[in-house]
């Protein structure tokens, strides 16, 4: 009766239950929107030609065959210039003496962006080796034969989805919480509920699944959005999907008890929350993948409850793992939905002293 | 005058039959504060007993402690034949609580909110029936929220009544209202003394404990300094040659405004 109550009384609150939504959602689209049609990464490189003859020319028109470059030409000084600007990833000189006597070509490459630099060098590297044996004429030791296999086309998209699902869980589990309960403790109404005979484990109980039950449809109404508007590829099981939000809500939750536990006033619960939520949010490849990431970042990261419940997500949304291919990171979510309840049931408090 | 924090009405512990409330040298410190230093008192069925007292005085205190919602240092506390610092949670069955502030959940409306609370009791009630007698039936369909000042309050005795509890706790019912709406509540507190309950009042008008109580209860920095009707500990201040500056007239600005506005409810 008290989770029908409970229930009845948040879905009638139909603003935060809009807002709840349409901060992910707004977030998708943004990002979303953003890296759409961009799914196949390209390094720009530019190329001086100061040879203006048969062979640079041959060279060029090679490049500009290769599907991965973004081709530009220039004088020295105006490539210099852009790469310097961050718009090209390498710029390759052509010396006049190009295929009569001198072999050099230098390469200039940004190192402001490691990632596609490394990418065009290598590019630049296969092309003059495979240029070399041409002029030479000999045929290669080994040759690579490549056949494509059609698999699915995995886009941004693909990727922010589920970390969109892993947000919004994390943002309702932490300030739905937060919020209502400070607010619940400073207007007296659980010291109104505490003047009855009321069990607390029904309280948490009807709070545990008014919260859980948004956070399902959350995840579902995502999940549409992403598959009818975005072109989401999802290729796992919707009901893994939801345990693993649900579970990882369990979390937040836990989270937010603790923190409207330790605040008194909803002054100082909204930073607590930011602080915790904040980092999390960006450390735990919600938007961007980990492996951008320094090292040893990455390993910290890896614990982050969040990376477990995003990466859990994941591999359900765009792999079809099962959930005993998710082990490891399900034994992640349960041990830090240990440490949230523990934290919880210590620092929860009914009354603001 | 001095007043023996001893209840005066035999030995302490022994007899609770007549009594709703009997508090025996009860105590409770926060860290070196003593909020409640050792006070005694009985409150008799169907009596409106008034606690009063400045802020800070120990009152909110002891009223929490009697609603098992705090714990005592030392003291018995009987409350309707249950002994609260054994129980706690038996006491709540069988009072009333009406908050200062009392907010409920946002979106639902008072037939739902009592349904619910009387869940919470394991009982179902006629909703309606009990918005009847708070004068708030044709408010059913609406939510706190929306109520004026004075229907907040009757609402939040409705709530309080959802378990028929033999003995009614109003923490300040009248703060905040028009004189109106003031009578109206006491008429409703004494509607429900009619009832058999007994009701704990706690209020910073003297005019309303004048008005409402059987008995009060003068508390000050955790004591009891009297506890008597209030008629009796008027009278006893006109004894000692109390004597105001200015001689009261058989009427106040308040009979005035009462005179000129009405008696009527002002609620929309």
């Amino acid at each position: 009766m008290l989770t029908w109550s409970s229930l009845k009384a948040y879905f009638r609150n139909r603003g935060a239950i809009f807002f709840s939504l349409l901060v992910p959602l707004m977030i998708m689209g943004i990002f979303g929107l953003i890296n759409f049609g961009n799914s196949t990464p390209s390094v720009n490189i530019g190329v001086v030609d100061q040879a203006h003859d048969q062979v640079s020319g041959r060279i060029i028109s090679s490049l500009q065959g290769i599907k991965a470059v973004k081709l530009h030409t220039g004088s020295l000084d105006s490539e210099k210039h852009e790469l310097q600007q961050g718009n090209r990833d390498l710029v390759a000189v052509l010396p006049a003496s190009i295929g009569r006597g001198s072999t050099a070509i230098t390469a200039y490459y940004n190192q402001g962006n490691p990632q596609n630099s490394q990418v065009a060098i290598a590019i630049m590297n296969q092309f003059v080796d495979r240029a070399s044996f041409a002029f030479a004429g000999i045929t290669p030791a080994l040759t690579l034969d490549t056949t494509p296999v059609q698999s699915r086309n995995l886009t941004y998209v693909d990727f922010l989805v589920p970390g969109m699902i892993a947000l919004s869980i994390m943002q309702t589990g932490l300030f739905g919480v937060v919020f209502t309960f400070v607010q619940w403790k400073q207007r007296g109404i659980l010291r109104r509920l505490m003047a009855t005979p009321m069990r607390v484990r029904d309280f948490f109980f009807s709070q545990l699944v008014t919260r859980l039950t948004t956070v399902a449809l959350q995840i579902i109404v995502l999940l549409v959005v992403g598959l009818l508007l975005f072109h989401f590829h999802f290729a796992g099981n919707l009901l893994y999907l939801l345990i693993v939000g649900i579970i990882g809500g369990g979390i937040f939750l836990a989270m937010g008890l603790a923190i409207s536990g330790a605040s008194k006033s909803e002054e100082t619960a909204a930073p607590i929350a930011n602080l915790v939520s904040l980092p999390l949010m960006f450390l735990s490849g919600i938007f961007f993948s980990r492996s951008n990431m320094p090292e040893w970042l990455q390993t910290v990261t890896q614990y982050s409850p969040l990376t477990y419940v995003s990466d859990a997500l994941r591999s359900i949304s765009i792999d079809g793992a099962s959930l005993w291919a998710i082990r490891g990171d399900l034994l992640g979510i349960f041990i830090w939905l240990g440490v949230a309840v523990v934290l919880a049931t210590r620092l929860f408090k009914w009354e603001v002293v | 005058m001095s007043v023996s924090t001893r209840s005066s009405e035999g030995v302490p512990g022994t007899e609770t039959h007549g009594f709703a409330i009997v508090v025996d040298g009860l105590r409770k410190r926060y860290g070196t504060l003593i909020a409640v230093d050792g006070i005694s008192f009985r409150v008799k069925e169907r009596e409106i007993f008034g606690l009063l007292g400045p802020n800070g005085a120990g009152k909110t205190t002891t009223v929490e402690i009697l609603e098992g919602l705090r714990s005592a240092d030392e003291g018995h506390v009987i409350v309707a034949g249950i002994d609260v610092r054994k129980d706690p949670e038996k006491v709540k069955n069988v009072i009333g609580v009406q908050l200062q502030s009392s907010a409920f959940f946002d979106g639902l409306n008072l037939l739902e909110l009592l349904d619910m609370f009387a869940a919470l009791y394991g009982r179902t009630v006629d909703a309606m029936a009990i918005l009847r007698k708070v004068d708030l039936t044709e408010k059913a369909g609406s939510t706190v929220p929306k109520l004026s000042g004075g229907q907040k309050q009757r609402f939040s005795i409705a709530t309080a009544l959802v378990n028929e509890p033999q003995i009614l706790f109003l923490d300040e019912p009248t703060t905040g209202l028009d004189p109106q709406a003031r009578r109206n509540l006491w008429e409703l507190a004494e509607s429900i003394r009619t009832e058999g309950r007994t009701i704990v009042l706690t209020t910073h008008y003297m005019d309303e404990a004048e008005t409402l109580c059987d008995r009060v209860a003068v508390m000050d920095h955790g004591k009891v300094l009297a506890m008597e009707p209030p008629d009796a500990l008027i009278q006893r201040l006109l004894d000692k040659g109390f004597h105001k500056e200015r001689v009261e007239r058989s009427a106040n600005l308040e009979d005035v405004f009462l005179d000129m506005t009405g008696h009527g409810l002002r609620e929309s």
